[in-house]
């Protein structure tokens, strides 16, 4: 079984003809690659997020797990720094479809920053797992000022111990090396996946050697041809490959196959 | 057949490359099933001379000519560069080259480029940029190589149009000139698959349309890159089985007359 831990979702596309045009593309994609279950949210809002913004992201997402029943499940997008909207609208997705899974950040704050501290420690109660964007970039650091890197998630960890949390995308283009090596000695419930357009040869390998089988997730972040690719020819025992293509995301949910 | 047009041999400047001498990458080119790949020094792209890189790679494919093609690495704006690429071409059998203005410090639009281009027109070269050497995002600290604009490539061949052109780890052609304007522009470019989509931008199904499957190769990046996701598009290009043979070797073997 090969579940894509990390994806997006566009949910109904009003001014289209057929309204699921896109996400039926990437259900295709699925099928063709042999992806069974792609885990999604919808980021479709400028950010940073207003209440609003996420509150529509959230109502695609669930219109999406319903369209797809079975294919999709779903991470409720939010912006942490409206604390009490954002509790309440992760609560009104987990409890409005059971394939909502669990919670999705991006960079309007970067993770171990105090004002995410709510939703922390809200998901450590609802026992539901964060996806965050993350990366290491060595230039450009202006463009995304509040990303999150490895060692904000290390110094989440630190504070709580508890929290299961993704690191996305370590091929999502920064300094994978430098991203894996800071997450060697974190919390061991901080993972994450190896999505993102980067294929990056011995990235996984990498990974696994660094961090180890048990934290990691096989994604793609949309990158379909890159997500499968690289996880297909990465060197790992068998045992690791099922580990990352599904076990230990299914673990993390607390769901079975 | 299966023939690579991006692969690479030698020492990247950034991060340790696995599989970069010779007996190795043709290990992962049969556990691949790659017959042949185009070669290219990766250390030549960092040294201020290139030319020892190129020599280097000569040294390094010897036995293995069979399997590798050499592809010299050439600046145009360094000092005697005409020696490096006639030494190329009668020493080391180089079917065509590799410029990397991003790296070398020149652009398309200078002089020296275009000088390049009329030599190589001379000596039957072809002549390869790569839009993308690695991610921007992951670039070293010390170095700042933007991607190649596509559009002006587009031009240089435009303005060569005797000269054939390749563009390895290319993407967002279908918003381009090779696209766009795929009925002016002469028919001297080709270009590589493993950087754009099949699935949802279903960009090299609008490639081949627009510019024709002939002109279209596999490339993998190894052993920079996984070959993985470059046989996953060959897989699920929309195109007919006929193509996909072209698309995997026989317009390579053909432009480089193999």
């Amino acid at each position: 079984m090969l579940i894509d831990a990390h994806a997006h979702c566009r949910g109904p596309l009003e001014d289209k003809k057929d309204p699921w045009e896109q996400d039926r593309l990437f259900v295709e994609a699925m099928d063709a690659v042999g992806i069974d279950i792609a885990v999604v949210s919808n980021l479709g809002t400028p950010r940073p997020a207003t209440i609003e913004g996420f509150q529509k992201c959230n109502r695609n997402m669930l219109a999406a797990l319903k369209e797809f029943r079975g294919r999709l499940w779903g991470y409720a997008y939010v912006n942490p720094g409206y604390s009490k909207e954002a509790i309440a609208d992760v609560e009104r997705c987990l409890e409005a479809d059971e394939d909502c899974v669990g919670v999705k950040l991006y960079n309007e704050y970067t993770i171990d920053d105090p004002a995410v501290r709510p939703l922390i420690e809200k998901c450590i109660e609802l026992d539901v797992p964060i996806l965050e964007h993350a990366g290491h970039s060595l230039v450009n650091t202006k463009a995304q000022p509040n990303i999150s890197d490895s060692s904000h998630f290390v110094a989440l960890g630190r504070e709580y111990p508890e929290v299961k949390v993704i690191v996305a995308h370590l091929g999502g283009g920064g300094d994978w090396e430098w991203e894996t090596k800071a997450l060697r000695y974190a919390s061991p419930n901080i993972g994450a996946d190896t999505s993102g357009s980067v294929t990056d040869e011995g990235l996984v390998e990498y990974a696994i050697e660094i961090m180890g089988a048990d934290r990691l997730y096989f994604a793609t972040d949309m990158s379909v041809t890159a997500g499968v690719g690289k996880f297909m020819s990465a060197k790992m025992s068998d045992e690791d490959r099922n580990k990352m293509a599904s076990e230990n995301f299914l673990q993390l949910v607390g769901r079975e196959a | 057949m299966t023939f690579d047009s991006n692969a690479y041999l030698g020492h990247w400047f950034a991060r340790q490359i696995r599989h970069n001498t010779a007996p190795e990458l043709v290990a992962l080119m049969d556990e691949n099933n790659i017959d042949k790949a185009c070669v290219g020094s990766l250390s030549a792209i960092m040294y201020r001379n290139s030319q020892p890189g190129n020599e280097e790679l000569a040294e390094e494919i010897a036995d293995y000519r069979d399997r590798l093609v050499p592809f010299g690495v050439i600046n145009p704006d360094y000092a005697d560069w005409e020696y490096d690429l006639d030494w190329c071409l009668n020493e080391m059998g180089t079917k065509g080259i590799r410029i990397y203005p991003q790296y070398h410090n020149y652009t398309l639009a200078d002089s020296c480029c275009a000088e390049l281009c009329q030599a190589c027109q001379e000596r039957g070269l072809v002549v390869t940029l790569i839009q993308r050497q690695v991610d921007y995002r992951q670039s070293h600290w010390m170095v700042d190589a933007p991607d190649l604009v596509l559009n002006d490539i587009a031009q240089l061949c435009a303005d060569h149009p005797e000269v054939n052109f390749m563009i390895l780890n290319g993407a967002g052609f279908a918003g381009s000139r090779f696209v766009t304007e795929a009925d002016t522009l002469p028919g001297n470019c080709y270009v590589e698959i493993s950087r754009s989509s099949v699935f949802i931008g279903k960009e090299m199904k609008q490639v081949i349309e627009a510019m024709g499957a002939e002109r279209v190769l596999f490339g993998t990046g190894i052993p920079m890159k996984y070959p993985g996701p470059a046989f996953l598009k060959m897989q699920h290009i929309e195109t007919s089985e006929e193509n996909k043979q072209k698309i995997l070797g026989e317009n390579l073997a053909k432009l480089l007359d193999i």
